[in-house]
């Protein structure tokens, strides 16, 4: 029996999206985004919310995501929310971030089976009917630890802050998902993905320009490998996949002191599946292009929107995302300091 | 044997000693020789070289820590005079530089843009150059030398102003006083919002994209030498840098050069100076330098990020001055590349003390002024990283003025000695005493073009081109430079300044004084430099005859050079203008380095344990 929620590890790579902010840089939902892994003062927190709008139309069959066959002229819709909380901190010497993210929502999945060969159907379903699932719930919490390996000094104080302008950076980050996330064996979508997973990752950026708010720009580059543990009970059945490799990619640009934008790009191949040890299905090859705008709405608050489509690799899926996000950050000395200049004493 | 090597001995000394004495007084002779000779032969070019807000002990050979290594080496080979004296702002300086004269006498008796009403239409207050004087620039054109001049000129932009009406053959000059530094050409005053320049005496339509002040002016230098010494005349090479005046501009890989070197703060960073200045014998060993300015907190009561802000600041004007003097170096290796650098006398000053007065927001005004509007569009970007970038406008502020102004008190537009007291470096041929510091001689910038057209051969004539021009005041310093007497001016020669209503008079070792308040009394006092440079201990009552005697010279300076005093001036409200005075509190127990002393520490020094002092 082959998994068949074509949603799921996409949900799965939505709860994967480890929130990295940064007060200037708020982060992702299927990729980190655009300027995650800029650094903060020590001490400095983020909170991040983001609603995120999935939508997947296959014309043929084919794997898109972690161990799915899509179905082909199938339809399907997520509505997710995702919390994260970011700390930013110094470990072994090196600035470094602490994250956690939990998320929910619900997902629906329109199937036309007339296609579909009678054995990758659950039991329940006729060949030749269209059917119509939906699951809803918490996705698979994670958390995330990245280390700064090159490029900058840790953010112990506010000086260190003042003079911190990098130039290249090469970061660590390792992140581990919990299956714990809403998970039904006999269902075709799920919240959460019943095993373990995780991804090694190694952000490299290079600022160029002036690192001045309002001048501020970089081209960021993320290859990442995801790993994922068995699922002993996938419709009764193991699967297993080799490593998703993923190369996500921006080009940020400040408009303004509180605005900027990005291009983004994201690259996900390899990860073949694998059904009580068979191979099935063909190995990822999905490519997306999107944009990101984020506005600063106060000295503690960001606001940002990204839309992304799938415009290369393999053409027999579309899929678009869009994502609205919001993002509070804050430090307890700016705090104070705040206290201290508009307070009543 | 012994008493034959003895007699050898006592002739050998005595052969010894008459060649020492002929030697010397031979030394003598080709110095004024030398002189002579570059009059009848191959007269020397001049490179006149002016820093704009350069501070007293900016230059390493002064005491400063920023790199200057040109200027350095310009310093041994010449001379280091430590008692020159300039005008407290730039315009003012320059019309006596040019003219030989008092600026009352050549037009600037107040800097055009800040004339009092009262002042306004009198003679000597023209707010440019005048016709009472003859440029030095015009009076060597006219006896056979090439004039160039780039940089800022500040004294007039009418078409019969400007430097190629002045004496310039050819120039590359800003009319103004103070702007951006890059292309973008924003004039600090929202009046003429753009900087004026001109090239061989044409309006510039549009800077080249890649200008950089003083890398241009440069370039400028070095383009004008080279297309004039064809024909073998001497120049006349006039270098009015902008640097390091503000905003502090820097072209971005020079940004950082200083990245971090002044976060320790500027007591530190002054007292580090003042040990310098007396290691190279700049000062004495035993000098009173000014106190920290009254409304300037010590660096060490100052969060290590407001230190490393202040620090950043200092950075950029560091960097301005080390590009300068890089860009000098360039200017010597042509010379020395092309036969001419052993034929030149190098002049180096500044033009008034460092700038301590907060100038952007003098000129943006209030909001809803158009100063202010001004400022907002183009001189408003102020992030700590942004600093020294175009669009930007940093000073470093009043008391890193006071470090480059050590040992001395206040700043620019101030007429106490670090509003007017400025480093000058002389080298060149018939200059002797390479690397010495003369310490004696009271100098003043009106010497400058007396000394040049007596080096050049040149009378300075009772009229130019029809009309009368008024004698020069400036002495010539021939014969100091060559060595034959310590100083140009007799002991009892004085010399008077007044701007802004502050005044002055120094004679000898003594000077008095009239300042606004807070600064001064709004009252004479009398200083004596010799022993308190720093101008802290007021002498009035202890020689009254002295301060009375110097106050019937301020009479004579006024009656000779028609002063007036300005019924405004900026400085009328200084008092209100400036800070609450910083409360001097060395604590207990002491704040020591850049930390606030552990608790552990204060345990044990509450306890009475010394060792953790």
């Amino acid at each position: 029996m082959k998994l068949r929620n074509k949603l799921t590890s996409q949900l799965g790579g939505i709860s994967v999206a480890v929130i990295i902010m940064s007060f200037g840089s708020p982060a992702i939902a299927v990729d980190d985004g655009a300027r995650t892994y800029w650094k903060q003062r020590d001490g400095t927190d983020v909170v991040s919310f983001q609603y995120l709008n999935l939508n997947m139309q296959a014309t043929d069959s084919q794997q898109f995501d972690p161990a799915q066959f899509i179905y082909p002229n199938s339809d399907a819709e997520a509505n997710i929310m995702l919390a994260s909380w970011a700390h930013h901190m110094t470990l072994f010497n090196r600035a470094s971030l602490f994250a956690v993210n939990v998320g929910g929502g619900s997902v629906g999945v329109d199937v036309d089976t007339s296609f579909i060969p009678s054995d990758l159907l659950p039991p329940d379903i006729t060949p030749g009917s269209t059917f119509s699932q939906s699951a809803s719930g918490y996705t698979d919490p994670s958390v995330q630890l990245d280390i700064n390996l090159f490029g900058t000094s840790p953010l112990k104080s506010t000086v260190d802050l003042l003079n911190y302008e990098p130039t290249w950076t090469i970061d660590a980050a390792v992140m581990l998902a919990l299956p714990v996330g809403e998970y039904d064996g006999n269902k075709l979508v799920n919240m959460g993905l019943n095993r373990w997973w995780g991804r090694l990752a190694l952000p490299i950026k290079y600022h160029f320009g002036v690192f001045a708010p309002g001048y501020m720009s970089s081209f960021e580059l993320t290859p990442s490998v995801w790993i994922f543990a068995e699922n002993d009970d996938f419709l009764g059945q193991s699967l297993e996949n080799d490593p998703l490799l993923q190369l996500e990619a921006h080009l940020t640009q400040d408009f303004t002191r509180t605005f900027f934008g990005s291009l983004d790009l994201l690259y996900r191949g390899g990860f073949q599946s694998e059904i009580n040890g068979v191979e099935v299905g063909e190995k990822l090859d999905i490519g997306d292009l999107g944009f990101t705008l984020n506005f600063q709405a106060s000295d503690n608050l960001y606001l940002r929107t990204t839309y992304s489509s799938n415009v290369f690799g393999d053409d027999k899926l579309n899929s678009s995302l869009i994502r609205l996000q919001l993002v509070y950050g804050w430090h307890r000395l700016t705090e104070n300091s705040r206290k201290l200049t508009t307070g009543h004493h | 044997m012994n008493t034959k090597r003895k007699g050898l001995s006592v002739i050998s000394v005595l052969a010894t000693m008459l060649t020492l004495t002929l030697t010397a007084g031979a030394m003598q002779v080709n110095a004024e020789e030398s002189l002579q000779s570059g009059q009848k032969n191959k007269r020397p070019n001049f490179l006149l070289i002016v820093a704009d807000d350069l501070g007293y002990s900016d230059l390493g050979s002064y005491g400063g820590e920023i790199k200057t290594p040109v200027l350095d080496d310009l310093a041994q080979q010449g001379m280091r005079y430590t008692n020159f004296y300039v005008s407290p702002t730039c315009s003012v300086s320059r019309s006596m530089l040019l003219s030989g004269t008092d600026n009352h006498v050549a037009g600037l008796g107040n800097m055009g843009e800040l004339a009092a009403p009262n002042q306004v239409g009198n003679p000597g207050y023209e707010g440019v150059l005048n016709k009472r004087v003859a440029s030095v620039a015009e009076l060597l054109q006219d006896n056979g030398y090439h004039t160039y001049m780039v940089g800022k000129w500040h004294l007039g932009m009418k078409p019969d102003q400007i430097p190629h009406a002045r004496g310039f053959e050819r120039d590359f000059s800003t009319m103004v006083g103070g702007g951006s530094h890059f292309d973008d050409a924003w004039n600090i005053e929202w009046q003429i919002p753009k900087m004026p320049y001109t090239e061989d005496g044409r309006p510039v339509e549009e800077l080249p994209k890649d200008f950089y002040s003083t890398k241009t002016y440069t370039d400028k230098t070095l383009q004008f030498i080279e297309e004039g010494r064809q024909d073998g005349k001497p120049f006349f090479a006039y270098m009015a840098y902008t640097a390091p005046h503000g905003p502090l501009h820097l072209p971005d890989d020079w940004l950082r050069r200083y990245k971090n070197r002044y976060d320790e703060g500027w007591d530190a960073i002054r007292q580090q100076r003042l040990s310098r200045m007396q290691e190279l014998g700049i000062m004495d060993k035993d000098v009173n330098a000014a106190d920290r300015l009254y409304f300037m907190p010590r660096s060490t009561a100052l969060t290590p990020a407001v230190r490393v802000m202040q620090g950043r600041k200092m950075e950029l004007y560091a960097g301005m001055v080390e590009y300068m003097d890089d860009q000098i170096g360039r200017v010597f290796d042509y010379l020395k590349e092309i036969g001419e650098y052993d034929n030149t006398v190098v002049i180096f000053i500044s033009d008034n003390g460092a700038e301590g007065n907060d100038l952007r927001a003098m000129v943006a005004g209030q909001p809803g002024s158009f100063g202010f509007l001004h400022g907002m569009n183009n001189f408003a970007e102020d992030g700590h990283n942004s600093l020294g970038r175009k669009g930007t406008y940093a000073e470093y502020g009043p008391l890193w003025a006071q470090v480059s102004m050590a040992p001395f008190r206040i700043y620019k537009g101030w007429v106490s000695e670090g509003g007017i007291r400025s480093p000058l470096i002389v080298s060149g041929p018939g200059v002797q005493g390479a690397g010495e510091i003369n310490k004696q001689a009271i100098l003043n910038i009106t010497d400058i073009a007396p000394t040049m057209l007596e080096l050049a051969g040149i009378e300075h004539p009772a009229s130019y081109k029809g009309r009368e021009i008024v004698p020069i005041q400036g002495k010539s310093w021939k014969r100091m430079l060559s060595g034959n007497t310590e100083s140009p001016r007799a002991s009892d020669d004085w010399l008077g300044f007044e701007l802004f209503g502050n005044r002055a008079i120094r004679q000898g070792d003594w000077k008095i004084s009239w300042l606004y308040e807070p600064f001064g009394t709004e009252d004479w006092q009398l200083f004596n430099l010799a022993e308190d440079p720093g101008e802290q201990r007021n002498l009035s009552d202890k020689f009254p005859d002295k301060r009375k005697e110097l106050i019937a010279l301020w009479d004579e300076y006024v009656k000779t050079n028609g002063v007036i005093i300005g019924n405004r001036s900026p400085f009328e409200k200084a008092r209100k203008a400036l800070p609450d005075p910083v409360p001097e509190d060395d604590s207990y127990p002491p704040v020591r380095g850049l930390e606030a002393l552990p608790y552990k520490k204060l345990i044990q020094i509450m306890s009475g344990n010394t060792e953790g002092k």
